[in-house]
């Protein structure tokens, strides 16, 4: 009886993704128009010089600046202007250069932001489907299949590509001019190479996150742990005591292969996954060390890219909290709290791994969000990810609170920040204190999408367990 | 331990090497064991009232060649009693001419004073030269030059024998001059001097100077008169004297790229025109005149420096010793004349002097390899390929262990 309530809430759910799928590919391309539409606006939107939109490690500007200086055979690290990867120039570079007649600015640069922006999308519409079926398994597995005759499990995997692809943050981000957009689709095919347990991919694109931008490495947490584990799914100690229980009772037989596949941690991906890290990476050293060859090799490499991150050369304002703070500090304190800074980041790793590791991809959130924040230089497009990660646990986080606080927070802050901005650069009539406390409410309001979030799915968990639990009594 | 000794033979010939070209190539030890690093002026008109128009008018002339050849603000102290061209006498207000025909003012906008009026004294002369200022005096005043720095001292007036007159109330001697210019060399304030004097017997003025790398003409030798050239019926005084009238017009007709020499100014004086005799002292000179070019003293022309690398001490690396560059232009006038550098050149050695110590396999291949690579330049597609073929590569794996 109960293989005939999965087959038929199995035809129930692909009827509504079958429903869903034609209106889900109209968004999609939709939001391509709209973005080609921005792309070829013919007043200059000047997106690239807000400092919410572009940063001095994402800027298209001063990658262009950074190409030229190579193209005059010299370092492109020469003068402080390009900070980001040399094959990021490599690519990118020519394509800032060329002017076509009679197209916007640009044009080229910001079609491959288009394109990468759409491959994210259907990457994280891949991952959202792997997890919510994981999901279903899992609850199905846990006796609790007639939770989707009570409440219905969206699709959960459509509505985070959309919202990646519809969220203001992103089409910003896209039209823009940085390369934001290309890092973020890294980070997210690591995430679905992790998912889908495809080691080379998720090892691919992790080394090329981190090698773009330097807080992508501590992914590699929720990366092994998805390799490891699986998806995202309840805790396996209420799998293992469901297990207990049903072979105790042998009324019903269910057929529990399912369990088979994940009782520890299969260490195997993990292992091909650092043989292929190792890979990528030599692979990658190589190449920005053929390139760097009469510029000072790696060394220099390092210390421009990840040592300007590191040590907060750049005070320019931005969304973040570090430019305000390390424009005032006395030099003698100033290692000390860039290393209190940075520590903030990483001593949040290990208490979330601990408390979270059955749920890698919330984990990843967790982080991104984490990083996001705290980082020197952040921008709208770290949000543009995050987000969309949110809205892959949309099933989960059903009954998160303060949401609707939040997107008004979102909103009040993404409209007032410019506001301020202006009043104090452009007009004269603000000082920095009105742009930096906008931007320190909207790390509050990260903090709080963070804190509630977690705490959301973390109830979420509690109460399967105590319906696992009623369920069994 | 071979290699060892190997590496002490080459420093000791490096070491001797070094030596051998000092020995050749520097008569003394400080002049030219520094760069040439930038040139300053300093124009002193030490006569104040308006009969000695002409004498603010050779200073003012002087500042605009030495101007128009190169040398910014900031490197010219400018020493001027200032009454001419605001005076209830000029009838052209603020306008300064150094000849009748009124073509050139030379007060226009773009004249910078830094001491005028009762402000130019004998002790604010000899603090500039010497910099041994008081903490309050701003950087505008100071005679800011370095060891490698080329100084012209250009003084007028009225002088006379071992003596110039300040404002028509204290004297300068030639005791004083020479001391100053003593202090300047012990420490270390310039690297040439060129001073020029136009007052009446002026080559006396520079008769006690001792110190190595000076370069020093008067418009008139002792017992003569330095005389003006001509009387402007306009405005009512003589407008430029003989001395500089006839420096102006060798200046105008070179510009910052000629070659012209010190020797061709030198000896376009005509004592029958100049009414005098224009002496030079070049015993303390190193150099022979006929190599100087006159933007060392009178412009700026900056030496340029190639490197392959930019903007970092990459050079010492990478790339050979630099090669200094000047501008070689064909000069309008006469004959064809090379000129040296100013700087000695040491020869050049490979930096990459081997690390005895460094026997380790690997940073040796590693060293080789990469000494390959810098000289290939087709690597740079390399780097292109590689990522071309890093995404099929990516695929196929990915493909392979799904």
């Amino acid at each position: 009886m109960t293989t005939t309530t999965t087959t038929t809430t199995a035809t129930t759910t692909t009827t509504t993704t079958a429903k869903t799928k034609p209106h889900f590919w109209k968004w999609a391309i939709a939001s391509i128009i709209f973005r080609l539409i921005l792309i070829y606006f013919p007043k200059n939107l000047n997106l690239a010089t807000r400092p919410e939109v572009s940063t001095p490690v994402t800027s298209l500007r001063r990658l262009a600046e950074g190409y030229w200086l190579t193209q005059s055979s010299m370092s492109p690290y020469a003068g402080s202007m390009y900070h980001g990867s040399p094959l990021l120039l490599s690519v990118l570079g020519p394509l800032t250069m060329k002017k076509i007649e009679g197209q916007p600015y640009h044009l080229l640069c910001s079609l491959v932001s288009v394109i990468a922006d759409f491959i994210s999308a259907m990457l994280i519409r891949a991952t959202g489907l792997k997890l919510r079926m994981a999901y279903c398994e899992r609850l199905k597995l846990l006796g609790l299949g007639k939770l989707f005759e009570v409440s219905e499990i969206l699709p959960s995997e459509d509505i985070a590509a959309l919202v990646y692809l519809w969220n203001p943050f992103t089409i910003v981000t896209c039209v823009g001019f940085n390369t934001a957009p290309v890092e973020n689709l890294f980070i997210i095919l690591s995430l679905y190479g992790a998912s889908t347990r495809v080691a080379p991919l998720a090892a691919f694109g992790w080394v090329i996150a981190s090698h773009l931008s330097l807080y992508p490495t501590i992914l590699i947490i929720p990366v092994i742990l998805l390799l490891g584990n699986g998806p995202d799914a309840t805790p396996k100690k209420l799998l293992l005591m469901y297990k207990k229980d049903e072979g105790g009772s042998s009324s019903k037989g269910r057929v529990v292969n399912g369990l088979t596949e994940q009782k520890s941690f299969s260490w195997r991906p993990v292992g091909l996954f650092f043989v292929w890290v190792f890979i990528w990476t030599l692979y990658t050293l190589f190449m920005c060390g053929i390139f760097m060859r009469n510029y000072g090799g790696l060394s220099e490499m390092f210390s421009r890219t990840y040592g300007f991150i590191l040590t907060v050369e750049d005070l320019s304002p931005n969304i973040g909290v570090l430019w305000y703070f390390f424009a005032e500090v006395f030099e003698f304190f100033r290692d000390f709290f860039l290393i209190v800074f940075h520590l903030n980041i990483l001593f949040m790793i290990l208490p979330l791994a601990i408390r979270l590791n059955h749920r890698p991809c919330f984990l990843a959130f967790v982080y991104m969000a984490i990083c996001s924040m705290l980082k020197p230089y952040p921008s709208v497009g770290d949000s543009a990810l995050y987000l969309a990660l949110l809205a892959l646990f949309f099933n989960e986080l059903a009954e998160m609170q303060f949401s609707f606080f939040l997107f008004c927070g979102y909103v009040g802050v993404s409209l007032l920040s410019p506001v301020m901005h202006n009043l104090w650069i452009w007009r004269g009539t603000g000082n920095a204190n009105f742009y930096f406390a906008t931007g320190m409410a909207y790390a509050c309001f990260q903090i709080i999408l963070v804190v509630e979030s977690v705490s959301a799915m973390l109830n979420h968990d509690r109460k399967i367990r105590k319906l696992v639990a009623a369920n069994i009594s | 331990m071979e290699s060892k000794s190997k590496f002490v033979l080459c420093f000791l010939l490096l070491v001797l090497s070094c030596c051998l070209c000092h020995g050749i190539t520097s008569s003394s030890s400080s002049t030219t064991t520094a760069m040439h690093t930038n040139n300053w002026a300093v124009l002193v008109c030490t006569s104040r009232f308006w009969f000695n128009y002409r004498h603010m008018a050779n200073t003012l002339s002087l500042y605009r060649t030495v101007k128009r050849l190169g040398i910014p603000d900031e490197r010219i102290i400018l020493m001027l009693a200032d009454d001419m061209a605001c005076n209830a006498r000029n009838k052209y207000p603020a306008q300064v001419f150094n000849n009748e025909n009124h073509r050139l003012n030379l007060y226009g906008d773009n004249v910078e004073v830094d001491y005028r009026g009762y402000e130019v004294t004998v002790e604010n002369f000899l603090r500039v030269l010497t910099g041994r200022h008081e903490t309050a005096v701003p950087r505008s005043k100071r005679l800011l030059s370095d060891e490698g720095s080329h100084i012209l001292l250009y003084m007028t007036g009225h002088g006379g024998d071992e003596f110039l007159k300040f404002q028509d109330s204290e004297e300068l001697q030639s005791h004083d001059l020479a001391d100053a210019v003593k202090q300047m060399k012990e420490k270390r304030r310039f690297k040439e001097l060129l001073i020029m004097v136009d007052t009446c017997q002026a080559a006396t003025l520079f008769s006690q100077l001792q110190s190595p790398g000076v370069l020093a003409i008067g418009s008139s030798m002792k017992g003569e008169n330095s005389y003006s050239h001509h009387l402007d019926a306009d405005v009512g005084v003589s407008v430029i004297d003989r001395f500089t009238f006839y420096t102006l017009a060798f200046f105008e007709r070179v510009n910052m790229y000629d070659n012209a020499s010190l020797g061709s100014l030198f000896s376009s004086y005509n004592p029958n025109m100049l009414m005098s005799t224009a002496y030079y002292r070049t015993d303390l000179y190193p150099r022979r005149l006929e190599e100087v070019p006159v933007t060392n003293f009178f412009g700026s022309v900056m030496e340029t420096i190639h490197t392959d690398s930019a903007y970092k001490a990459f050079a010492g690396k990478y790339s050979k010793k630099s090669v200094l560059e000047m501008p070689l232009r064909q000069s309008s006038q006469d004959l064809r004349r090379t000129l040296a550098s100013s700087d000695v050149q040491y020869p050049t050695t490979d930096s990459n002097v081997e690390d005895p110590q460094d026997s380790c396999r690997f940073t040796q291949f590693w060293s080789s390899t990469h000494g390959k690579t810098t000289k290939v330049d087709g690597l740079d597609s390399w780097v292109n390929y590689g990522l071309f073929l890093m995404f099929p590569m990516v695929a196929m794996t990915s493909w392979l262990s799904s």
